[in-house]
Order: structure tokens, then sequence, then C-alpha cells
């Protein structure tokens, strides 16, 4: 467990201690509030990461690399963002990621695109985003962000 | 029909059993790899999701919905969100474990822009990450990186805040206590603001709860809405 997960959880456990000192029945409400929740989103959840571990089974990162990299400079950058798009990935994992495939001979311009769309925008996951917060914000959060995606790539490779 | 309803409300959840089946019958060690490689997300998923439903709820119950809107809401500008990139940048997890809490902060008055931000910065700015990223892709690249996003997802969050309304968003989750009303579901009939205009409302086409105090729910009316409804979109949880 990673330093900033183990502070939200004691962050959280202190909380619930002061609110069970407070207020017993409220306290005891909002964990039922809690398992609600967890009831509600678990088994999309689930199957978020079931079809996750399936593509990273399919389309192993390396061979992205290796695809990615034959390409032309702008199709590889709209390609790679496209790949990002298939699932929403945790950055933990994202970043190494990333690093193989600078390592791997891919331009930066492609490694940003893919970085962003990868964490920031989801194709696999729309079906919880859009429960959640429904067709319309989803859609436009996500579009927005692929667009930005590719922007923040072009600027980054005037810079570096 | 039952059973087609079924798929039909869970159609990605069957596609994925389907295709899982289909893969360990062509290529068993494929399957094997894919429940393994999700193996990993469950652990990680665990570690950070029920902690951050506790936290959701007990945010939802002790803090009131003025502060929210304060710090979080239209009016809170600038402040909002410099507040809205903290949250997001210093919390663990996947995008997606976001999602409750943002819906939670958008019932309580937290404005489009400010929940976009929370998002997106939650995606992608981390600050437990950043030396991640220093380490993997070198310091320069990590520092124009950080600023170029800080600056797109404030130009695109004020772009979605102008596009999306807040009645675009479901206004009632089933995670919700008390009465709410799947938006995605309603058709728009009226019936319920017929019945019980004291409880229902209508906003663009679509039915609303309005605020109410649990002990004023006339429990029997309800209940007639409820089974009234064509597309029984009133949920009600106690």
């Amino acid at each position: 467990m990673d330093i900033f997960t183990l502070v939200m959880w004691i962050g959280t456990l202190v909380f619930l201690a002061i609110s069970f000192a407070k207020n017993k029945a409220k306290t005891a409400k909002a964990l039922k509030m809690a398992l609600n929740m967890g009831k509600g989103m678990a088994l999309s959840i689930f199957t978020i990461i079931f079809a996750i571990g399936l593509i990273l089974t399919l389309m192993p990162p390396a061979e992205i690399a290796i695809f990615v990299g034959k390409q032309p400079a702008f199709l590889a950058t709209v390609a790679s963002a496209l790949l990002g798009t298939i699932t929403l990935v945790p950055a933990f994992i994202a970043f190494p990621l990333v690093g193989t495939l600078v390592d791997a001979g891919v331009g930066i311009v492609p490694s940003v695109a893919f970085l962003t769309t990868l964490t920031m925008v989801g194709i696999v996951t729309f079906p919880l985003e859009k429960k959640e917060f429904g067709t319309k914000f989803t859609a436009i959060r996500n579009g927005l962000s692929f667009i930005f995606a590719i922007i923040i790539a072009l600027i980054m490779g005037v810079f570096i | 029909m039952m059973i087609l309803r079924r798929i039909k409300d869970n159609l990605f959840l069957f596609t994925i059993i389907l295709a899982y089946g289909l893969i360990s019958i062509i290529n068993p060690s494929m399957g094997l790899a894919s429940v393994k490689n999700s193996g990993y997300y469950i652990k990680e998923m665990l570690m950070i999701m029920p902690v951050i439903f506790v936290l959701t709820a007990l945010l939802d119950l002790w803090v009131p919905k003025e502060k929210i809107m304060q710090f979080l809401g239209r009016d809170a500008k600038a402040k909002g969100l410099l507040l809205a990139f903290v949250i997001g940048s210093v919390s663990a997890g996947p995008i997606y474990a976001a999602f409750p809490m943002c819906t939670m902060l958008h019932k309580k008055g937290a404005s489009i822009r400010n929940i976009v931000v929370i998002l997106s910065s939650w995606a992608v700015i981390k600050i437990p990450m950043l030396l991640n990223e220093a380490k993997f892709l070198g310091l320069r690249f990590m520092i124009v990186r950080w600023l170029l996003t800080v600056a797109a997802i404030i130009i695109f969050s004020w772009l979605a805040d102008k596009i999306i309304k807040d009645e675009d968003l479901p206004q009632g989750e089933a995670q919700k206590l008390g009465v709410s009303i799947n938006k995605e579901a309603c058709i728009g009939c009226r019936i319920c603001v017929e019945i019980y205009p004291e409880l229902f409302e209508m906003k663009a086409k679509k039915a609303f709860v309005k605020d109410y105090d649990d002990r004023e729910i006339d429990s029997e009316r309800l209940k007639k809405t409820m089974m009234d409804c064509p597309v029984k979109a009133i949920e009600h949880t106690e």
C-alpha cells in the first residue's frame, strides 16, 4: 500500500472515530450509505476490471509500442491517443508503461498523447461514468479530454 | 422476457463473460493470463474503494450543503478551482474511484467545472505519482507535462461548464438514501407530478425530487406514485 492510500485510510478512520463519538446514529447511517454505494458500483467495477485484464492480455503494451513506433509521427500520435482511449488505467501503471514506450524509441508526442488519454479517457468505463453522471456529461468530458490530450502532446513536442 | 431484460440491462457484463468463455476455449493460457491481470487490479481496487465510499458518506453527512457550495460552487471562482485541483491530485486510485465522491459533491452544490477539474486531476495530475513520473520519464518531462496539463484542465473545464447544465446530470442515485429518480429511465410523463406535486416537479422535461423532510413523506401516496410510474424510475431507499 503506497503512502497516499495509507494516509487516506488513516484520515478516514480518524474521521469515522470522531463521527462515532459525536453521533452514533449518524455514523451508522454513513456506513450504511457507504455500503449501498459499494453495492451500487461493485458489479460495474468488477466488469470493468475484467475487461481491462482481457484487453491487456489481447493487446500487450510492448506490442503496442512496436506498432506505434513504426508509424509516421502524426499518425503515431493519433493512433496512440486512440489506443489510450480504450480503457482507463491508474496513473501508477501508466507512467512506467509510457516510460517503456519512450525507451523503445516511440517519440515524445505520441507517448504523451497515449499517457493522457490512457488515464483520462475510457471507452470501457463509459457505462459506469454514464450511470453516475449521465450521457451528456460523460461524452463531453471524454471528448474534451481527448482533444486536449492531443494538444498537450503537440505542445510537449515543441518544448522537449 | 425477464432474462432478456436482465441481459439488456447488463449488456457489457454479458459481453465480457462471453469473451472470457470464448478465449478460454480457444486459448486457455490467454484466459488465465487475463484473469491474472484482472486480479492485480481487483487487489488495487479493494485497497482504495472502501475508504472512498466511507469518506464520501461521512463528508455527505457532516459537511453542510452551504459549505460545499461556498468552497466548490459556481461562485467559489479561483478558490474553488484550486481546491478542486488539490482534492483530485492528492487522492489515490484510478479515476473511477472518484465517481461516487464527485456525484455527491455535485448534489451538494459543487459546480460542473469543479467536478471536471477533480476528475481530470484525479486521473492524470497525481502528486503521489510525480516522483514516479520523474523517475521513468525525466524531471523536465514531468514539469512541462504537469504545467501543460494544468493549463489544459483549466481551459476545458471552463468549456465543459459552458456546455453541460446541472440538470444534465442524473439527480438521484441508487446509493442515495431517500427518494430519487433514475433520470436515464424517466420519460417525462408528469404522472408523478400530478399524483404527488408536493414531492415531484418537472425541470427540462424530466421529473425531479424537490427538497423534502423525511418526516413529511406520505408513504402511501409515494408508494402509489412509484407503482404508477410507467418506467418504474422512482426509487425509495430507507
